[in-house]
């Protein structure tokens, strides 16, 4: 009887504290600062072109392999008229996030501070219906960056 | 007191039209109870419940029906036809019988009968049938195993059931639902009988199949009991009945023990009012049991009979004795509120000795097989 009367006070008393559960898809739970998903570039707003100078040294510290760079000579550059102190800059870029394992190699190895891990919702939601369309691109990759979605951690 | 609606006198037809508000809000009432038990359970356990389909989930039971209408109505080969598709019905309609005496305000009921409790008590037992029908026919063990408890369960618990409004009636001096109402306007039942309102909240629990006495579906022993074999229209049908009885049983209880429309603020309230207060006190019972089904487990189908036969049938024999002897001598009712009280005591007593472990069971453990070891 005790026993009866225990289980509906503590029934009672879940009821008022309310549901646990989170509306996952449609509510987003506020990711921490630190949250560490897929990397990004970083676009420097300063001289309106990538930190990225196409160096290869996430490349050749890749566990995974997943990164494939391309260097250029930056057009931008001071000794083409340019308002740029890098002589190279990177041409393109892809990371195959169906690949990349997330470990932040990448980032500790950069030496321009010119990528770093995306710790927004975007980059946790990325699923696709095409194996191939989880190879982002240089454009894909400033994106987050050039439009300032990623948290201030990040950016600095 | 039986005044045509919308000025129809002819009596059959007036019958009719009223039958049919009924299953209109019966439907609705029941889709409601079904989506309201999902997010009360749902908040009991700390969930959600339903919030995908429609503004706060609120289309789930439309999107349940839809499923269920949809669904193909299966027989298993060597079910027995007739009483297979016939059982679904026989568990409806007794409940739905039910409403015709029930009273949502002054006024407001299909009918009124003079022996109204009397016939709510029998024809919410004619269920039983349906439920034995549903067992037999589906020629599976679980569904015939399922059908037999429910037998003996519906059995067993109409007793308790039926004499505690017999001795609810004794006080108020009716049978007639209008008039116990009626006679509630200052003091509401509950008060003389506190336990015979317990006994019909625990035998209205056992005749609804609702935890802790849902062992005719319990689905971790019986696989759902009769329903094993039933699918779409047909299962919806029991569903149906299940939600319409567990309405129909709060609205007894708020007419017969809360004094419905009349307490506390008397009868010549508004009709507004009179429903809103009807509407609360069967949310009230409602409530109690959803509460009650998110706290207890099942009992055994032993201590369920036991229970029954034990306990809860000689309490309210008892309870209607006192009842006689106070109404014949004309004592004070306020004897019946402490004897009711006093029994309450003694009820929660009876049930701590029945659930107390025997000492034999509880004793020591004893290591066996390590006496010969080096």
């Amino acid at each position: 009887m005790r026993g009866i009367v225990k289980s509906l006070a503590t029934t009672m008393s879940t009821f008022i504290r309310g549901p646990v559960t989170r509306g996952y898809p449609s509510k987003h739970r506020e990711l921490p600062e630190r949250d560490r998903a897929f990397p990004l570039l970083l676009w420097d707003k300063d001289i309106d072109e990538p930190f990225c100078t196409g160096c290869h040294a996430c490349e050749r510290a890749c566990p995974v392999e997943c990164m494939t760079v391309i260097m250029k000579d930056n057009p931008n550059h001071e000794s083409q008229d340019g308002n740029s102190k890098r002589r190279k800059i990177v041409d393109e870029f892809w990371i195959d996030y169906g690949r990349c394992m997330r470990c932040n190699i990448c980032v500790e190895v950069c030496n321009f501070e010119a990528i770093a891990m995306n710790n927004t919702w975007s980059g946790h939601e990325t699923s696709v219906y095409d194996r191939a369309d989880l190879v982002m691109d240089l454009p894909q990759l400033m994106a987050q960056s050039k439009s300032d979605e990623i948290q201030e951690w990040v950016a600095d | 007191m039986n005044n045509g609606i919308y000025g129809i006198e002819i009596a059959w037809l007036d019958a009719v039209i009223r039958l049919h508000i009924i299953v209109g809000l019966m439907t609705v009432v029941v889709m409601g109870l079904i989506y309201v038990e999902r997010k009360i359970l749902a908040r009991f356990q700390q969930r959600l419940g339903p919030t995908r389909t429609g503004p706060a989930g609120l289309l789930q039971s439309v999107a349940d029906g839809l499923k269920l209408v949809g669904k193909e109505d299966l027989r298993p080969r060597n079910a027995d036809p007739w009483t297979f598709e016939l059982a679904p019905y026989m568990v409806f309609i007794p409940v739905f019988l039910g409403f015709v005496i029930v009273p949502f305000a002054f006024g407001m009921q299909v009918r009124i009968l003079e022996l109204g409790l009397i016939y709510f008590v029998a024809t919410s037992s004619l269920g039983i049938i349906g439920w034995v029908m549903a067992g037999w026919g589906s020629d599976n063990r679980y569904a015939m195993i399922g059908g037999m408890r429910a037998a003996a369960q519906g059995i067993s618990y109409e007793l308790p059931l039926v004499l505690s409004l017999i001795s609810v009636a004794m006080v108020s001096q009716s049978f007639n639902l209008n008039d116990i109402v009626l006679s509630q306007s200052t003091y509401p039942n509950l008060l003389w009988q506190p336990l015979v309102l317990v006994i019909f909240i625990i035998a209205g629990l056992a005749e609804l199949n609702r935890t802790p006495f849902d062992i005719p579906v319990g689905e971790s022993e019986v696989v759902g009991g009769p329903f094993v074999e039933y699918s779409g229209i047909r299962w919806s049908f029991f569903f149906l009945a299940e939600y319409a009885a567990l309405f129909i049983m709060g609205l007894i209880f708020a007419a017969v023990f809360m004094g419905g429309w009349a307490w506390p603020l008397g009868e010549e309230l508004g009709r507004g009012w009179q429903i809103l207060l009807v509407t609360v006190k069967t949310s009230l019972f409602i409530f109690l049991i959803f509460w009650i089904r998110a706290s207890v487990p099942r009992l055994r189908i032993d201590q369920l009979m036991a229970f029954s036969w034990k306990i809860l049938l000689p309490l309210t024999f008892v309870q209607v004795l006192i009842n006689g002897a106070v109404l014949v001598y004309d004592a004070p009712l306020w004897i019946l509120t402490i004897t009711g009280l006093v029994g309450i005591v003694v009820l929660v007593r009876l049930i701590e000795r029945a659930v107390r472990p025997s000492p034999a069971v509880n004793s020591e453990v004893v290591s066996v097989g390590n006496e010969g070891a080096p």
